[in-house]
């Protein structure tokens, strides 16, 4: 048991000890887990964006003139069973009236004698899907129906949105394990200065013998306190920049950014100690062989 | 028992020893002269498996050096107390930390580090001293305190590489009346040192190197 206390103390003794490497690790460590956490926040709420942005798409659907609205309304419950529809509604031509005068303030039949505005139907699609949102397979489809006159969207956007959602998602995954082992190899030459400069208290210990885990143990603890300082700096930060652009991003968008702080610290915690447990670990290692 | 039969160490830029043959006794005190380059160190080092002969072994108790395995070392090496002539004191914690080390290394209590860490301060006359880091103590004393960390955990064995190197003549005696005191109870002690006015006519033998080889013994 004071065995244990003695290196654990060790531990917590060298962060003072090596106050240059411990800064120079911890800082380290909080950029890397910074990003990380950016990331996995971003990760996190992706789906929340992507089903927000998808709530956006629309497709808007014009009838020819002189279609009853009885015919309407069948076609756009033929429109709600096309795969990746969430919702139609459907403004007959007196909606349409209704509306103009809304926003215009004239009666239309005032100003032209009779109603010109077709009737139409606003096509909603579905938010929760996985896979990239194709919206041309469904344009075609609607498309077929002779009674439609007009089809209005943003394909060209949707599309790049789609994609850059699939990207995204693969990218950040490749990102989060380059960032981790480039960190880990950063902390590991980090810690190696400290083992360098800490030459004759290792040869110290190996000459009143010591055993290799004994001389280890207290660089690799040291080195998870580092991930821990690291980690709980950049929950703190994360946590700050957040809270502060939460009600901006909310006024912006819409959107919530959801996140819990301690889950974020406990996460971050634990990706810094398994990252300064490998980097010290590999350090330590490599001078004791 | 320290037994050396019929080691040799090259290193690769030359130097070293050769054919050395030697048994030091259990509880004597033994002095190992030589000028400066003649094979001290190295024939201290290879008595602490800090090297291992090229040809030959070194045997101390049940360790074999031609046999003994790698995790084993920290075991032997806990049987022994090693002086150097540069101290290897730690310079970030003070002289109890110092000396309280091996005691840690081995695993004692709390309690019993505190003892005998006490216990040695007083032996070397350096219990007002024991807050003290390194470098606020002079020569003397950190050899004393090096005395103070071989000898802490009880060593059966204590290996001193010129301990008086970097003393002035006055506590150079002390200490060699030191580590006598320590040998009159029960501690064998080898010691290796390039003055022989310092060794001599005191009653202990003396072995002779000189260019890797033992001359006189």
């Amino acid at each position: 048991m004071d065995k244990i206390t003695f290196l654990l103390s060790e531990g917590l003794k060298n962060l003072w000890r090596h106050k240059l490497t411990a800064f120079t690790s911890i800082f380290s460590i909080f950029l890397t887990l910074t990003v990380a956490g950016s990331l996995l926040i971003v990760s996190d709420n992706t789906e929340r964006i992507i089903e927000y942005l998808r709530d956006k798409y629309k497709i808007e659907v014009f009838f020819k003139q002189n279609i009853s609205d009885k015919r309407i309304q069948e076609i756009s419950k033929e429109f709600k069973s096309i795969r990746g529809v969430r919702s139609t509604t459907v403004i007959t031509k007196t909606d349409a009236k209704k509306i103009f005068k809304s926003q215009f303030g004239e009666d239309i039949l005032n100003l032209v004698g009779y109603n010109p505005l077709p009737a139409s139907c606003v096509i909603n699609l579905v938010k929760e899907q996985k896979n990239k949102l194709n919206i041309r397979p469904i344009v075609d489809r609607i498309r077929k129906f002779s009674e439609v006159d007009e089809v209005n969207y943003q394909g060209r956007l949707i599309n790049r949105i789609e994609t850059a959602y699939q990207s995204f998602v693969k990218v950040s995954v490749v990102l989060l394990i380059i960032i981790l082992v480039v960190s880990v190899l950063i902390i590991s030459n980090t810690v190696r200065l400290t083992i360098y400069a800490k030459k004759e208290l290792i040869k110290s210990f190996q000459l009143v013998g010591a055993t290799r885990s004994f001389i280890k143990t207290p660089f690799i603890l040291e080195g998870v306190f580092h991930g821990l300082i690291g980690a709980f700096i950049a929950s703190l930060l994360l946590y700050g920049t957040l809270e502060f652009s939460s009600g901006f991003i909310l006024s912006l968008t819409g959107l919530i950014i959801d996140f819990s702080f301690f889950n974020l610290l406990f996460l971050l915690s634990s990706l810094g100690i398994v990252i300064s447990f490998l980097g010290s670990s590999r350090a330590i290692s490599q001078f004791l062989k | 028992m320290i037994q050396l039969d019929n080691v040799s160490y090259t290193y690769e830029k030359g130097g070293g020893v050769s054919n050395v043959n030697l048994a030091i006794q259990d509880d004597e005190y033994a002095f190992l002269i030589g000028p400066t380059g003649s094979g001290k160190t190295t024939l201290l080092r290879l008595a602490y498996m800090d090297l291992f002969p090229k040809v030959g072994k070194v045997i101390i108790d049940k360790y074999d050096s031609s046999k003994i395995k790698q995790k084993k070392i920290p075991f032997f090496r806990r049987k022994i107390g090693m002086i150097f002539q540069d101290y290897h004191l730690l310079n970030d914690r003070n002289l109890f930390e110092n000396i309280a080390l091996p005691l840690h290394v081995i695993g004692f209590q709390k309690d019993e580090i505190v003892d005998r860490v006490t216990e040695s301060l007083e032996e070397i006359g350096l219990e007002s001293k024991s807050e003290h880091f390194p470098d606020e103590l002079s020569g003397g004393e950190q050899q004393r305190a090096c005395v103070a960390r071989a000898l802490v955990k009880d060593p059966d064995i204590i290996l001193a590489d010129e301990p008086t190197g970097n003393l002035d003549p006055v506590t150079s005696f002390e200490l060699i009346k030191l580590l006598e005191e320590i040998n009159r109870e029960g501690t064998t002690i080898l010691m290796a040192s390039h003055n022989y006015n310092l060794i001599k006519g005191r009653g202990h033998r003396i072995i002779e190197i000189q260019n890797g080889i033992v001359r006189k013994s």
